[in-house]
């Protein structure tokens, strides 16, 4: 009997330990906070799911192991945002109402947001992590998303002089993001001196870009600028090098990440940059620690690590900054903290500015099998967004 | 004629050919078994992931060629014993039930292969100037492949013995059965060929396409399109439907933009399944 009480008791603490309980015990007194992490698990963005998912594990155990937020641990719950607008925010409904979430992380499209910060309405705070147009300026809603003005405002006169750009044609897919993007892009080329052969928005369905490659040779376009998404943007920049185009025309992308280069593959991707405002390649200590500690975590067979997967880290990394200014997890106490508050992340510094952060840019050129950063702009601000 | 004007023909050739062969697999099976294939998308990934699995192995090209063919060809064969023949002349249930494969395909694919996006590499990846436009290597000798294949597919339909007991249980299946053509064993062969041109054509289109789990898709629109517009289950039925579709998909996108080349194509679509169902040249 003893020993089989031994064993159980063992089993018991053993298996605690493993999930995470006893330390949560040994180290903190109050109950845990639950944080929503609203991420595409499925549709197209859906690719992003697993990435995503890592990043914020690995952040709500490094943040517990710090003391959690203002001394409360993180128990995370993940919920499906790569579906219909109102599902997301049904579903984000129920765990805020339903199961008591206290903050919401999330790392998907606009429209999502949109129906997000509606439902919300600045009660419960909500930290949009993805790259996006811009313009967000809801109460309780902090934004880490970068916007084109971070993108495109110093990446276009850098570029424009490095390479020896002036005709710039703009393609991307046909919704509010690219749409938005090159309406600011057309200002900075303007101001560098540059002018626009060409302007394109394909529909999502589109898988042949014949017409379009035909139209960028005919304007004798120097430089593309790309807001195609996903799928659309590998079948472009595949067939755009097929026909001998990279080698005379530089190609500028902002949301060419790791896995849609990977799909471009790289005898396809000469003359490709890509602009972010984080790279998997980045190589400053913090980022390659970071690379280091998910790898150690999730395998070398892990998804790998990109922008959009990324920002899901440094969303948490903020609400740790937000809820230990403020000491509290009280909604209207985080959204005065989030004013001004600073932390560092594998990106660099981000400090906020009008509901957003501003950070380190990084313009990353395709080399070989991935990217290589080859210009880093230090600290850009969002532009106007409120 | 100037660069350009070559360049839209070359497209247009391209894009016509890239149909054909694409939607070959879909008509054939529709055409022999009366069977919407809703898998057929499935069947093209397949090809191109036998590219991939081939290339990660540090193998020759051709043998993921090879691989496509007999590895689909292999798969078409249980599907059609235990799926589609116990659920004939059930047209609505063939369809639920391909429609599921396709989700299980799908799904294998996803779990073996990862969702994220591949890169088949081209080893043909250069140029060549054909009256003054620059054009891909590659799809030069695609064009000239699917050409050829098609010619000596309806060489080998129109002449031979086994062209003809197929012609055979397309007309007539009851007859064709009373002469005693075993239809059963066409329907195997057909539904197996079928499929197999569909790897075939993935692991063809592989270094030029994006490739993904999700790919499949697209496929099965395009081929779906192509028959309506074209009739099912004729060769030239096939032809005409990817000429139609093709060329007023690539001038109408050429001549005003890529939306409004999709906008023709659907509303070609909707007008013939309205006013021509049965396609320009229909089988019965």
């Amino acid at each position: 009997m003893k020993r089989r009480s031994l064993i159980q008791k063992s089993l018991a603490i053993g298996s605690m330990a493993s999930t995470g309980l006893l330390s949560h015990r040994q180290l903190f007194a109050a109950g845990p906070v639950k944080v929503g992490v609203m991420i595409p698990m499925s549709g197209p963005a859906g690719l992003f799911g697993p990435s995503a998912k890592n990043c914020a594990e690995l952040a709500v155990a490094e943040i517990n192991a710090r003391g959690g937020l203002a001394g409360s641990p993180i128990e995370m719950i993940v919920s499906d945002a790569g579906v219909p607008p109102a599902e997301a925010s049904q579903a984000a409904l129920k765990l805020w109402k339903g199961q008591k979430v206290q903050a919401f992380i999330g790392m998907h499209d606009s429209a999502v947001r949109g129906a997000l910060v509606g439902v919300f309405k600045g009660q419960v705070p909500y930290i949009y992590t993805s790259t996006y147009e811009g313009g967000e300026c809801s109460a309780g809603t902090q934004v880490l998303a970068e916007t084109p003005a971070q993108q495109l405002e110093p990446v276009i006169p850098w570029i424009s002089k490095e390479r020896k750009l002036k005709k710039w044609y703009l393609i991307g897919n046909d919704y509010n993001w690219p749409r938005d993007t090159n309406a600011m892009a057309k200002k900075y080329i303007a101001a560098a001196g540059g002018s626009i052969v060409g302007e394109e928005y394909l529909p999502f369905t589109t898988d042949n870009f014949d017409a379009s490659l035909a139209k960028i040779k005919a304007t004798g376009a120097e430089a593309v600028l790309i807001t195609l998404v996903g799928g659309a943007s590998v079948g472009f920049n595949r067939a755009f090098a097929s026909f001998g185009l990279s080698d005379t025309v530089t190609r500028l992308g902002t949301l060419i990440e790791e896995n849609t280069l990977a799909g471009i593959g790289a005898q396809n991707a000469a003359n490709l940059y890509s602009s972010s405002g984080y790279f998997a390649a980045i190589d400053t200590p913090a980022a390659i620690d970071f690379a280091k500690r998910y790898t150690a975590r999730f395998g070398a067979q892990a998804p790998p690590l990109n922008a959009l997967a990324q920002s899901v880290y440094d969303g948490f990394l903020l609400l740790e900054a937000m809820a230990n200014k403020a000491r509290s997890m009280d909604p209207q106490k985080l959204e005065a903290a989030a004013k001004g508050v600073s932390f560092s992340s594998p990106r660099g510094q981000t400090t906020m500015q009008d509901r957003h952060g501003k950070k380190d840019i990084y313009l990353a050129r395709a080399d070989g099998s991935g990217f290589k950063v080859v210009q880093v702009f230090k600290q850009v601000g969002a532009g106007k967004n409120c | 004629m100037d660069a350009s004007a070559v360049t839209l023909a070359l497209n247009l050739i391209y894009h016509i050919a890239v149909l054909a062969l694409v939607g070959l697999g879909l008509g054939i099976v529709f055409g022999l078994l009366g069977v919407m294939n809703m898998a057929h998308g499935e069947f093209i990934a397949l090809g191109a992931y036998a590219m991939l699995a081939v290339q990660n192995h540090g193998l020759a090209p051709g043998y993921g060629v090879a691989l496509a063919v007999l590895g689909t060809a292999a798969l078409g064969y249980p599907v059609e014993r235990w799926l589609v023949r116990p659920l004939r002349s059930r047209p609505l249930d063939t369809l639920l039930a391909t429609w599921g494969l396709s989700l299980l395909l799908r799904k294998s694919i996803e779990a073996v292969f990862g969702r994220q996006y591949q890169n088949v590499s081209n080893n043909l990846s250069g140029t060549s100037t054909l009256l003054g436009a620059e054009y891909p290597d590659y799809r030069l000798l695609l064009i000239v492949v699917i050409f050829v294949g098609f010619a000596l597919l309806a060489l080998w339909y129109r002449r031979s013995p086994a062209g003809a007991r197929l012609q055979a249980s397309v007309a007539n299946r009851p007859l064709a059965q009373a002469i005693g053509i075993d239809v059963d064993r066409q329907a195997c062969v057909a539904f197996v060929c079928g499929v197999a041109s569909a790897g075939l054509a993935g692991a063809l289109l592989a270094p030029l396409v994006r490739v993904e789990p999700l790919m499949g898709m697209d496929y099965l629109l395009d081929s779906f399109f192509v028959l309506v517009v074209g009739g099912l289950g004729s060769l030239s039925g096939l032809a005409a439907g990817s000429g139609i579709i093709g060329g007023t998909q690539v001038v109408v996108s050429t001549i005003s933009d890529q939306t409004g080349g999709y906008v023709a194509v659907l509303l070609l679509s909707i007008g013939f399944l309205w006013l021509r169902p049965n396609g320009l040249l229909a089988r019965r």
